[in-house]
């Protein structure tokens, strides 16, 4: 299939399926499911309105607080357990737990402990995506081709500058990927734990549930799922802009 | 004696878990002299690459002494008058022609000016003017291994240890880099030892022929060869030639069934 082909089916695809809501949505009526047709008047509206961009950019300035910390621990910390197994043994178990809990659960603790405000939403952010940024770092360290570290040795180059100049370079590709993943993963963290709290975009969320109509709380998960494909798409063109050479090992 | 790099008794063992360890490197001594072209003849899984990887230190060696114009290296982990060419090449992906050249430079904190007209020297030696800024992805098997014998040569080695640097090309692209190396080792005066099982390819190329016989590795036979220099590719139909090649065969052929 050429590209043409794939972006054919994928705009088929779509159109079939915004038909059929707009079935759905006419038959059952806009108080359990607001047809396309409803929902683009409301949803421009919101836009307009300004409330709806100013949520969903304040929360997501909060996420990024919490992603980053995420990314500026996990990522060392993932890359030193790849390659030391004294860190690994130390720091695996947790990673692990952290990774299979679900974050929905850890909420009611960390409001607890944390209380409701910007701290209590870091936490849930940074809980949610450390896991897949250091269990990627871990794999992409652990699978470095040990010939072109000994290249390095061959040269003389001592073990700092060595994993400054071959490990961390060989290893961007998955920091990369990790990145995206916990992106994903911080971004509906997000929205889960402000719904817990009734602030931000998922307290806005929670609160349209309310509402005689679902078309502001589709426009509201329309404009999420938006910024969330972006961002994606924004850190996977970033890590091919600026590793052209591992094209065909970075997910897309 | 003048050894330009001398070898005595090296020994290596790798443990197998409950099973005895092999030992793969046994009481190994060569003496290689100045400028000498020596080649390290041995069948596949015979040792040889252990044995390289011994003298470049980074394998430690569980006996015996490597000396460098009678200084101790042993252990000493690469550097130290050596450079050294692998087979797969393993240049840096994400460096350029000219970055991958630098590497050992800018490990010895050469500045960037000078890095940069050393490695374009060698580039140029290596007949790669013209694509100091491709990525390894960008290049043929051949002309990574140009990029590898650059990056060997820009640290300015006394010692070129080349792992069957041409095991993984095809039979063209080997006759020219053969003979390339050649023209090189003439016009940059190093001492060469260069691994390979390929008999016709240690002929053609060496001084001296060290036969190693297997498990472990040691010098079974030392064989000179008589070619005058510059060699070209009409010696590798002499009848001289092929009744050497016959001759190795033989021995290796024993050493095989041991
Ligand atoms: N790190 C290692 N651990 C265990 N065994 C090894 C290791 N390196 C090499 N060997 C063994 O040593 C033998 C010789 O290997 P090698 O030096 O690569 O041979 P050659 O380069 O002549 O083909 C092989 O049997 C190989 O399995
Ligand atoms: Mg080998």
């Amino acid at each position: 299939m050429t590209r043409s082909h794939i972006l054919f089916l994928n705009v088929s695809g779509i159109a079939v399926s915004l038909v059929l809501w707009e079935i759905a949505g006419r038959i059952v009526g806009p108080s359990l499911l607001a047809a396309p047709s409803v929902v683009i008047g409301t949803f421009l509206d919101l836009l307009f309105q300004g409330d709806m961009l100013r949520e969903l950019f304040g929360s997501l300035r909060q996420m990024l607080v919490g992603f980053g910390l995420a990314c500026i621990i996990g990522m060392p910390l993932g890359a030193l357990m790849g390659r030391i197994r004294l860190v690994d043994a130390l720091f695996h178990p947790w990673v692990s737990m952290v990774v299979v809990t679900s974050v929905a659960a850890l909420a009611p603790l960390f409001i607890l402990i944390f209380g409701t405000g910007f701290e209590f939403r870091v936490a849930i952010v940074f809980v949610a995506s450390f896991g897949y940024i250091v269990l990627t770092a871990f794999h992409g360290a652990r699978g470095i081709d040990p010939k072109i570290v000994d290249v390095a040795r061959s040269f003389a180059v001592g073990p700092f500058e060595s994993y400054r100049q071959v490990i961390l370079p060989a290893l961007f590709p998955y920091l990369i990927t990790g990145a995206r993943l916990g992106l994903i993963h911080a971004i509906r963290a997000m929205v889960m734990a402000e719904m817990f709290v009734l602030v931000g975009y998922g307290g806005l969320i929670f609160q349209s549930g309310q509402e005689l109509s679902t078309a502001p709380l589709i426009s509201y998960l329309v404009s999420l799922m938006a910024v969330s494909i972006l961002a994606n798409s924004v850190l996977g063109w970033t890590g091919r802009r600026l590793a052209p050479w591992y094209d065909s090992k970075m997910s897309r | 004696m003048n050894a330009k790099l001398e070898l005595r008794n090296l020994s290596k063992s790798f443990p197998r878990g409950k099973a005895d360890p092999i030992h793969v490197v046994g009481d190994f001594s060569l003496h290689i002299k100045n400028l000498e072209f020596l080649a390290v003849l041995g069948p596949s899984g015979c040792g040889k690459s252990t044995l390289l990887r011994l003298i470049d230190g980074l394998l430690p060696a569980d006996h015996g002494h490597i000396l460098m114009d009678g200084r101790d290296i042993t252990n000493v982990t690469g550097g130290e008058g050596r450079g050294m060419v692998f087979q797969s090449f393993d240049l840096f992906p994400w460096r350029s022609t000219l970055k991958n050249v630098e590497f050992g430079l800018e490990a010895q904190g050469v500045a960037r000016a000078e890095r940069e007209d050393i490695a374009r020297h060698y580039i140029n030696l290596v007949g790669l003017s013209g694509f100091e800024a491709s990525y390894p992805h960008e290049l043929s098997g051949g002309m990574q291994q140009r990029v590898g014998f650059a990056r060997a040569l820009a640290i300015k080695p006394e010692v070129l240890l080349m792992d069957e640097p041409f095991g993984a090309l095809d039979v063209q692209t080997r006759d020219i880099l053969q003979n390339e190396l050649l023209d090189i080792w003439e016009k940059e005066q190093k001492t060469v030892l260069f691994v390979t099982h390929s008999i016709e390819e240690a002929i053609y190329l060496a001084d001296r022929i060290a036969v190693i016989s297997p498990r472990p590795a040691k010098v079974d036979h030392m064989i000179e060869v008589p070619f005058e220099r510059p060699r070209h590719e009409a010696i590798k139909s002499d009848p001289k030639f092929l009744e050497m090649r016959q001759e190795i065969w033989q021995i290796l052929k024993s050493g095989v069934q041991v």
